[in-house]
């Protein structure tokens, strides 16, 4: 579980960096609301669900900054395209860290808000030193959930990921 | 010369930012056209001759391997390059995509830099604008 935790917050960072020019710092705090979710799953010789949770304020710095959008401008519909986009583009840069001699299948992204967000699993968290440095907490082998919330000066995202039924 | 091009992908973001990294990279584009897959892409094909296509691979109705097949089966339209653009990088799909005639492979997430590149070795850089050395672009 420690490859795919480092793999995959390698792979958050890229992508915000990359794409949302967002630079992104974890987060230790418990009880954080999210406004919306894009959900991808995937398959093959890891098989499962990541799922990404974003404030309001974030998707549209991450839209603003991607499109050069106003805020005023930006729609619901551009909101969702760019909320799934992101989980698209953090699970197969993932994957494809994680073993890049495999083929994936990747399903194509779902999105809800509000209410109809799933709730985070009670899962252990990655918890931060006083040194400020990240420690994996000890978790179950047969663990096979991990979340994680980051912050920037321009709102939080939550990244969830589930290998249940992996091989 | 100006290009024109196919900006395939189910995303609207995704394609206005391609189309905003091909206008900020310099190239003289001409006419650009957008598809939300496959299957509109062949659709905007029948109306519109373009230099280069620009496509994802996962999306609904018709994905970008079934796209590059049914271009490759058609002599028409087998000459027209094609860029595949995804977050699946794994080095079978890039062979399969290669072997499939894409003459480009850009791995999501790109920098502007990146998908210049690609374009560059795709179409040449004939296609460059001089765009001067003090021009800022806002991205």
């Amino acid at each position: 579980m420690k490859k795919i935790q480092e793999t995959l917050k390698f792979s958050i960072f890229e992508v915000f960096e990359k794409m949302f020019y967002i630079f992104l710092e974890p987060l230790d705090e418990e009880n954080i609301g999210y406004d919306m979710e894009a959900g991808i799953r995937f398959d093959g010789c890891l098989k499962g669900e990541i799922r990404i949770l974003l404030s309001k304020d974030m998707a549209e710095n991450m839209i603003q900054n991607m499109l050069g959008l106003e805020k005023d401008e930006i729609t619901s519909q551009i909101i969702e395209d760019c909320t799934k986009e992101a989980a698209n583009m953090i699970c197969g840069n993932f994957l494809g860290k994680y073993d890049s001699t495999k083929v994936f299948n990747l399903s194509i992204p779902t999105f809800v808000q509000g209410r109809s967000i799933r709730p985070v699993p009670k899962i252990l968290k990655d918890k931060i030193s006083e040194s400020g440095e990240m420690n994996i907490t000890d978790i179950a082998t047969d663990e096979k959930d991990w979340c994680m919330d980051f912050g920037s000066d321009g709102g939080r995202v939550a990244v969830i990921i589930d290998t249940k039924g992996s091989v | 010369m100006s290009f024109n091009v196919l900006i395939v992908d189910d995303s609207i973001s995704m394609r206005a930012v391609i189309k905003k990294i091909i206008l900020i990279s310099g190239f003289k584009m001409g006419q650009c056209v957008e598809a939300a897959n496959g299957k509109e892409a062949l659709k905007a094909l029948e109306d519109n001759w373009m230099d280069v296509i620009v496509s994802d691979i996962n999306m609904p109705e018709m994905n970008g391997f079934e796209l590059l097949q049914s271009l490759k089966e058609d002599d028409f339209l087998k000459h027209i390059p094609v860029i595949l653009i995804s977050t699946e990088g794994s080095k079978e799909r890039m062979r399969d995509a290669f072997n499939l005639g894409a003459k480009g492979f850009i791995k999501k997430p790109f920098t502007p830099e990146a998908v210049k590149q690609i374009l560059c070795e795709v179409i040449g850089e004939s296609n460059e604008e001089d765009t001067g050395d003090t021009e800022v672009f806002d991205f």
